[in-house]
């Protein structure tokens, strides 16, 4: 379970990147953080997963500080940062092995995790080969085995279909599902609403840095008194620019 | 050394050693030394040999006959000069030439002071070794008539000679050989630096600039582990960059001519073990900046161009060292790089030095290390530096 308190971050003296943003991401749920490019979603995120700190308030992984033990909490999540590099040289498999061994698995719990993970991925074709051109979806896949591979009960996913194609969003999508049915706390950001609209149980939007609507899909179109999604989504935000693809 | 810094380590040099071509870099870098040694050396020994016999070519050699014999029976080999001679010696391709006037004969039946020329290029280091050997046999010449003719108006020689220079040459040969010896430590710490300066790029502005950096400080390692393994494959391949060094330059001194230039240097297995034991601390240090540097950089390019330029450091002390060595002074151990160029010089020359100027040298680069690793894993907690600066 993951739960942001009052999260407020500025970069220099002008940019709040983040207002005020708090919500709760309850496990065996897809909470999705929606809302346009430069709302604060990746600065949420990244505090999040502690490697921004916030300049007011915290958030709690399954009870953790992140202010106060982020070392702690970074154990318990799994996360597909914004950047996604993978090192050329290195096979799909010491991907997910090199950090699996920085979560201090070893021998064979860690043979034995990775095979599933690539099991679980589809990844099997591409285990052993070098991750130098592999096409966007692939490189999705390493970068999801390698935030897996110590089975975390949170995860966090940064825009996790950015540039991917249908297949590959597919597959993605069903990932997701599956790592709910398993019981885990699931939160991703997206720009488009579509995405979150297919996919979330509950849907956290976010507009210039802070929470204007929290609820599931329905609740949300009856607060608003709106038929479809889309409209709500205009409604809440007061505008439309940057949600619709 | 912690698991987790060993994960690291193990993963960036495996990553690093499948990059053959900057492999490759790093390690013909440290050949660069031996090799220039090799060829400076014998070309300086074919300059100085003495057994080749001097070629002397001369023009008017019939007007002196007597002198001609002289030169002869002190082993010139004379030869007629060609037409061309001016230019060629400037060109390089003769070294001298005799030239005897057409009154060469008149004045020496005379008993005035005949004149020959000696024709050279003084600028040409190749041929100060022959024009001085010709110069020589043409003073004896000189010496042995003007004695003669002292004798037979029976006065002795000596009279004509109120003072005479007796010259200690301490400079020649030895000396310019001594110099090229004095590059030896510069290379080697010039290897400490090259060796990692292609990991410690990739380890840390690479890592950011591919986008892998902030996945990689999302696990539960603490930074200083994640440092730390950065840093230990950076030693690996500077060390091995200092070894390749020093090994060349073992082998290339076997097959350099030192005797014929009368050099005295170590280079015996306890030599290079001290050189070595002085150099192999550095290479630690300079790992250990390069990896700091590095994690400032905006880009692997970028942190190329800041790990070439701080290559320039032990190259300002080491030219100096090189051309002017210093007295050494307990001060001087105890600046990184100086030290160990100073103390790699003095292991060369086969100075007894004893084990205090290497705890001190050793303690200054651990010193270093150690400050520059504490900084570097601050910095990545900076959110400036682990998702770059706008």
């Amino acid at each position: 379970m993951i739960e942001a308190r009052n999260l407020h971050k500025r970069f220099g003296k002008k940019v709040t990147a983040v207002e005020d943003v708090s919500f709760t991401a309850e496990d065996g749920v897809i909470t999705g953080l929606l809302g346009p490019n430069g709302a604060g979603k990746t600065t949420t995120m990244r505090m999040l997963y502690t490697l921004v700190r916030p300049d007011r308030g915290t958030a709690l992984v399954d009870g953790v500080d992140v202010v106060q033990r982020p070392q702690e909490a970074r154990r318990a999540l799994g996360v597909l940062p914004d950047a996604r590099g993978l090192y050329p040289r290195l096979t799909a498999r010491e991907h997910a092995r090199y950090y699996g061994e920085l979560h201090g698995l070893s021998g064979a719990t860690l043979d034995k995790r990775v095979d599933e993970l690539l099991d679980l991925l589809d990844m099997r074709d591409i285990a052993d080969r070098r991750t130098e051109g592999f096409s966007q979806g692939q490189r999705v896949k390493v970068a999801m085995a390698r935030a897996l591979v110590h089975g975390p009960r949170n995860v966090l996913l940064d825009e996790p279909t950015n540039g991917l194609d249908v297949m590959s969003t597919r597959s993605v999508r069903t990932l997701l599902r599956r790592l709910k049915d398993e019981g885990r706390c699931v939160v991703f950001s997206s720009h488009v609403m579509q995405e979150v609209a297919a996919l979330c149980d509950r849907i956290v939007v976010v507009a210039h840095g802070r929470v204007v609507a929290d609820g599931t899909p329905d609740a949300l179109r009856a607060s608003t008194g709106k038929d479809s999604l889309e409209e709500a989504f205009v409604a809440t935000i007061g505008t439309d620019q940057g949600l619709m693809q | 050394m912690s698991g987790l810094s060993f994960s690291v380590f193990r993963k960036e040099l495996k990553d690093h050693l499948r990059d053959r071509r900057s492999v490759l870099t790093s390690l013909m870098w440290p050949l660069i030394g031996p090799v220039v040694f090799m060829v400076m050396f014998n070309l300086l020994a074919s300059w100085y040999r003495q057994d080749r016999p001097l070629a002397l070519p001369v023009v008017g050699r019939e007007h002196a006959p007597s002198l001609m014999a002289f030169l002869e029976r002190y082993g010139a080999q004379l030869e007629a000069a060609p037409e061309d001679y001016e230019s060629r010696i400037r060109a390089g391709s003769l070294d001298a030439v005799l030239v005897v006037p057409d009154d060469y004969a008149e004045s020496y039946s005379a008993g005035r002071t005949a004149e020959v020329q000696l024709v050279v290029d003084s600028s040409r280091q190749s041929a100060r070794q022959s024009v001085l050997r010709a110069r020589r046999l043409l003073e004896a010449y000189a010496q042995m008539l003007g004695n003669q003719r002292l004798y037979a108006r029976g006065v002795s020689p000596d009279l004509a000679i109120p003072v005479r220079v007796q010259e200690a040459d301490l400079s020649t040969p030895e000396r310019t050989a001594a110099g090229l010896l004095n590059m030896v430590p510069l290379f080697l710490v010039i290897a400490a630096f090259a060796g990692g300066m292609q990991v410690a790029s990739d380890v840390m502005a690479g890592e950011r600039e591919r986008g892998s950096l902030e996945p990689l400080l999302l696990n539960p390692a603490p930074r200083s582990a994640v440092v730390t393994g950065k840093w230990l494959a950076t030693v690996v391949m500077a060390i091995a960059a200092v070894l390749i060094t020093l090994v060349a330059y073992m082998l290339v001194v076997r097959r350099v001519p030192l005797e014929d230039l009368g050099v005295k240097a170590r280079f015996d297995a306890p030599a290079a073990l001290g050189m070595a034991a002085a150099v192999l601390p550095l290479a630690l240090a300079a790992s250990a900046v390069q990896v700091w540097v590095s994690t400032y950089a905006r880009s692997f390019k970028e942190a190329q161009t800041y790990l070439s330029l701080l290559m320039v450091v032990p190259m300002l002390p080491g030219m100096v060292l090189a051309l002017s060595p210093l007295q050494p002074k307990m001060w001087m151990f105890a600046v990184p790089v100086l030290g160990q160029e100073v103390l790699a010089g003095e292991v060369m020359r086969g100075e007894p030095l004893g084990a205090l100027p290497f705890l001190i040298a050793g303690a200054s680069s651990i010193l270093l290390t150690v400050l520059s690793l504490a900084v570097t894993a601050r910095l990545l907690s900076q959110e400036r530096i682990v998702f770059g600066r706008g």
